[in-house]
C-alpha cells in the first residue's frame, strides 16, 4: 500500500484538518476522480469509475478513516467518513454507487456479523475489490417486508436457500449479498426472518439486470435455486434478522443523506448559471428544501456519532431529502429544457437521468407512505 | 394526552414553558434572567435560551417585550440608547402604505425607528400615539402613529445599516422560533382531535388520509426546527443569509401546518371557540412582519440567480464545530 498518510488517527483527530487535506488532494485532480465525475450514463461505466476511485481512496488512506483498525481502517469517527463523502460530493461525485452499501451495510456487518467472516471480507469491500448488495424486497414483499418468502432450510454445515429477490441494487456488480430469508414458518412474519451473507458467485444464483426508465440498470432480480450458505455466514441471530434489517435501515440515514445533500447542493451551485427568472418560485423551494435536508442530515450524523439512534425520527431525514431532490430537479428542468435533448449528448442525458432518478427517491429505501405511517404511529402515536 | 414533541424538547424548553405558564410574561422573563443573556449572543448556549423563549411563547400563545428588546440590542450594544429602548418594525402594504408597529406588551419604552436610507431616530413613547391592534393569536401588536418631520437622526445611516441587518437577523430568527412553537401547538391540537373524534365507529386518526396529513405537518415542524436550531448551534453569531432562509421556511411551513391541521379539525377548527384560529392568526401575522415567506423566497431566488448573494450553505465543518 502506498499510503501518503503517516501516523495514527490522532494526526487527524481534527476532522476539519482531514477535510482540508483531502480537499487539497482532490483539487489536484487525481485521474480516478476525473474519470469518476466525467459524464457517464451507463450503470457499468458509473460502477467502474466508482470502483477505481474507491481503490485509489483506499491506497491513499482517505477512505480508511472512520473505520476500525482491525477491519482495514485507520480509526476515527463517522465524521471522518461524512467529511470524505462531503468533499467527494462537492467535487462532483453524484452517487456512492454500490459503495452506498459500504455506509449502509458496513456498520451493521461490523456490529452484528460474525467477527471472523467480517474481518476477512470487510477490508475487500473498503478497498474497492468487492462490493455488496442488499437482498430485502421480493415480488410479493415490498413495503410489507415481514412477508418475505425466500426460504433457508438448515442442513449439515449451513443452509440451502431458495427464492427470489427483486429491486436489488448493483447485484450484478456485487460479490456478496446481505440476504433476508425465512427460517421460521410462513406465518412467523418478522419473528422467523434471518439475515445471512450469500456469495452471489455461488452455484444456483442467477442475476438478471432490470432496464430502468432513467436509462440505468442498477436494479436486478436475483433468483436463488438451492444455494448453499455456510452456517458462519449468518448475521445476527438465527430468526433475529428483523433486528439486523432495522439496524441497517437506521444507517441508511447516516452518512448517505449527508453525502446526497452535499451533492444536490453542489448541483444547485453548478446549475445556477443557467437559471431562468421564470423558475424563481421553484428555485426558492429548492433552496428552502435543501436547507431543511441539510439541517436534518447534519442532526442525523450527530445522533450517529453520539450512538443515540434516531429511531422513527430517521423518517424526517428521508422525507426531507426526497423533497429536496425532487424540488431541485423540478427547478432544473423548468429552467433548462434539456430534458428533450438528443440522448447522444452525454451531459444532456445526464440531466435527464438525474431528473428521472429523482422521481423514484420517494419509492426506494422505504416508500414515502411507509415513512409517513412510521411518523403517524411511532411519533404522533395515532391509533 | 400524547405530546408529539416530548422526544425532541430540551429540558430548557420545558422550564421556559413552565415559567411562562405560571406567571405573567414579564415576570417569567425576569425569573429566567432572559435579558441578562443579551450581551452573550455570541454564545450558543445563550442563544439557545434567548430564542427558546420565543418557541415557548408560540406554543403557549403569550407575548412579552422580548422581541422589541432583542431587536433593539444591536443598537444598544454599540452605544446607542439605553436598555429602556425598544425596536419598531415597518410593516409594508402597497395598498395602505408603510406602518410603524411594535410587538410588545406595555409599558413601552423609547422607540428606535430605523428607516433604510435615512438612519435611526429615537422617539419617546410619550410623544407618540400607540394603538393596540386587536388581532387573534395574542400577538400584542401595537401600531405607532408618529410624525417624523423635524425629528433628528440619532444614528446616521452609515452606522445604522449594519446594526439594522443584525437587528433584522435577530428579529427574523425570533419570529421563526415563535412560529415554530405555534405550529407545534396547532399540530398537537389536531393530533389530540384525531385520537378523540370518532366517525364510522373509529377514531379519525386511524384513517390513512388523516394520518398522512398530520405526519406531513410533523415533518414540516421537524424541518423548521432543524434549520432554526442551526442558527443557534453555529459557531457564527450571524450566519450570512440564514435569517431569510429561516423566516421564509417558518412562513411556508407554518402556513402548511395550519392548513393541514385545520383540515383534520374540520369545522370546529374554524370557530372562535376553538384555539386553532389563534395559532393560525399568530403565524399569519408574524409571516407579514420582517419579510413574508413569499417576499423572502422571491428575494432568495432572484438574488442567488443574479449572483448577488452566495448560497447559504452549511458545511460539515460547521456542523462538527457546533458539537
Amino acid at each position: 500500500m502506498s499510503s501518503t498518510l503517516q501516523g495514527p488517527v490522532d494526526a487527524y483527530a481534527d476532522v476539519s484538518a482531514f477535510y482540508d487535506d483531502f480537499e487539497r488532494w482532490l483539487a489536484a485532480g487525481p485521474p480516478e476522480l476525473v474519470n469518476a465525475v466525467a459524464p457517464e450514463t451507463s450503470t457499468s461505466g458509473q460502477m467502474a469509475g466508482m470502483r477505481d476511485l474507491m481503490k485509489a481512496l483506499y491506497s491513499e488512506g482517505w477512505s480508511r478513516y472512520g473505520w476500525p483498525v482491525e477491519m482495514g481502517g485507520l480509526g476515527g469517527t463517522i465524521y471522518h467518513r461524512a467529511a470524505m463523502w462531503e468533499a467527494l460530493a462537492r467535487s462532483g461525485v453524484s452517487k456512492m454507487g454500490a459503495f452506498e452499501h459500504l455506509e449502509v451495510l458496513g456498520p451493521t456487518l461490523l456490529s452484528l456479523g460474525p467477527a471472523e467472516f467480517v474481518s476477512a471480507v470487510f477490508p475487500r469491500f473498503l478497498d474497492g475489490t468487492e462490493s455488496w448488495a442488499q437482498g430485502f424486497s421480493e415480488p410479493d414483499a415490498g413495503s410489507d417486508l415481514a412477508s418475505i418468502r425466500t426460504r433457508a432450510t438448515a442442513m449439515d454445515g449451513g443452509y440451502v436457500v431458495t427464492g427470489r429477490k427483486i429491486w436489488t441494487s448493483w447485484a450484478h456488480y456485487a460479490t456478496w449479498c446481505l440476504l433476508l430469508v425465512r427460517t421460521g414458518t410462513a406465518e412467523s412474519r418478522h419473528r422467523g426472518v434471518t439475515a445471512m451473507a450469500v456469495n452471489l458467485k455461488s452455484p444456483g444464483v442467477e442475476v438478471r439486470p432490470i432496464a430502468q426508465a432513467d436509462g440505468n440498470d442498477e436494479l436486478a432480480e436475483v433468483t436463488f435455486d438451492d444455494v448453499f450458505v455456510p452456517a458462519d455466514r449468518v448475521i445476527g441471530a438465527v430468526d433475529g434478522g428483523w433486528a439486523v434489517a432495522m439496524d441497517i435501515l437506521s444507517h441508511e440515514r447516516g452518512t448517505f443523506p449527508w453525502f446526497r445533500h452535499c451533492f444536490l447542493t453542489s448541483q444547485l451551485q453548478e446549475e445556477i448559471e443557467f437559471a431562468a427568472p421564470h423558475a424563481d418560485a421553484l428555485l426558492a423551494d429548492a433552496i428552502l428544501d435543501l436547507a431543511s435536508s441539510g439541517a436534518a442530515s447534519a442532526a442525523g450524523l450527530q445522533s450517529h456519532n453520539e450512538d443515540s439512534p434516531l429511531g422513527p425520527r430517521a423518517a424526517f431525514t428521508k422525507l426531507l431529502l426526497c423533497s429536496a431532490e425532487q424540488s431541485l430537479y423540478d427547478w432544473t428542468i423548468a429552467t433548462d429544457g434539456d430534458i428533450a435533448a438528443d440522448p447522444a449528448d452525454s451531459s444532456a442525458m445526464e440531466t435527464r437521468q438525474r431528473y428521472m432518478f429523482s422521481r423514484i427517491v420517494t419509492i426506494y429505501g422505504g416508500s414515502q407512505q411507509m415513512q409517513l405511517d412510521t411518523i403517524a404511529k411511532r411519533i404522533l402515536r395515532l391509533p | 394526552m400524547i405530546d408529539p414533541f416530548a422526544e425532541t424538547d430540551s429540558d430548557f424548553l420545558g422550564s421556559t414553558l413552565a415559567a411562562l405558564s405560571t406567571v405573567a410574561p414579564e415576570e417569567a422573563l425576569n425569573s429566567l434572567g432572559w435579558s441578562d443573556l443579551l450581551p452573550h449572543l455570541d454564545d450558543a448556549d445563550a442563544r439557545q435560551a434567548l430564542f427558546g423563549l420565543f418557541r415557548a411563547q408560540g406554543r403557549l400563545l403569550v407575548n412579552s417585550s422580548a422581541l422589541a428588546t432583542l431587536m433593539a440590542h444591536p443598537y444598544l450594544a454599540n452605544g446607542w440608547g439605553s436598555t429602556s429602548h425598544v425596536a419598531t418594525i415597518q410593516r409594508e402594504s402597497p395598498r395602505h402604505g408603510s406602518r410603524t408597529v411594535i410587538m410588545s406588551t406595555p409599558p413601552i419604552g423609547n422607540l428606535l425607528i430605523d428607516r433604510p436610507g435615512e438612519g435611526v431616530r429615537i422617539v419617546a413613547s410619550s410623544e407618540v400615539a400607540i394603538r393596540p391592534i386587536d388581532l387573534p393569536g395574542h400577538v400584542n401588536l401595537q401600531e405607532v402613529e408618529v410624525d417624523l418631520v423635524g425629528v433628528p437622526i440619532a444614528i446616521p445611516e452609515e452606522e445604522a445599516a449594519i446594526l439594522r441587518a443584525q437587528s433584522q437577523y435577530l428579529g427574523r430568527t425570533a419570529l421563526a422560533f415563535d412560529m415554530l412553537g405555534a405550529s407545534e401547538s396547532a399540530l398537537k391540537l389536531a393530533v389530540d382531535h384525531a385520537r378523540d373524534r370518532e366517525q364510522f365507529g373509529q377514531p379519525i386518526g386511524s384513517f390513512q388520509a388523516v394520518r398522512h396529513l398530520l405526519a406531513w405537518a410533523r415533518v414540516d415542524c421537524a424541518a423548521l426546527s432543524a434549520v432554526a436550531e442551526q442558527v443557534i448551534d453555529s459557531e457564527e453569531q450571524f450566519l450570512p443569509g440564514y435569517d431569510a432562509i429561516v423566516k421564509a421556511l417558518a412562513g411556508r411551513n407554518g402556513q402548511r401546518v395550519c392548513q393541514r391541521t385545520l383540515q383534520v379539525l374540520g369545522a370546529i377548527g374554524f370557530t372562535t371557540e376553538h384555539q386553532h384560529h389563534h395559532f393560525y392568526s399568530r403565524i399569519l401575522c408574524m409571516d407579514s412582519l420582517l419579510g413574508s415567506s413569499a417576499a423572502l423566497s422571491y428575494e432568495l431566488a432572484s438574488k442567488y440567480r443574479t449572483s448577488m448573494g452566495a448560497f447559504p450553505d452549511v458545511t460539515l465543518h460547521a456542523a462538527v464545530q457546533a458539537n
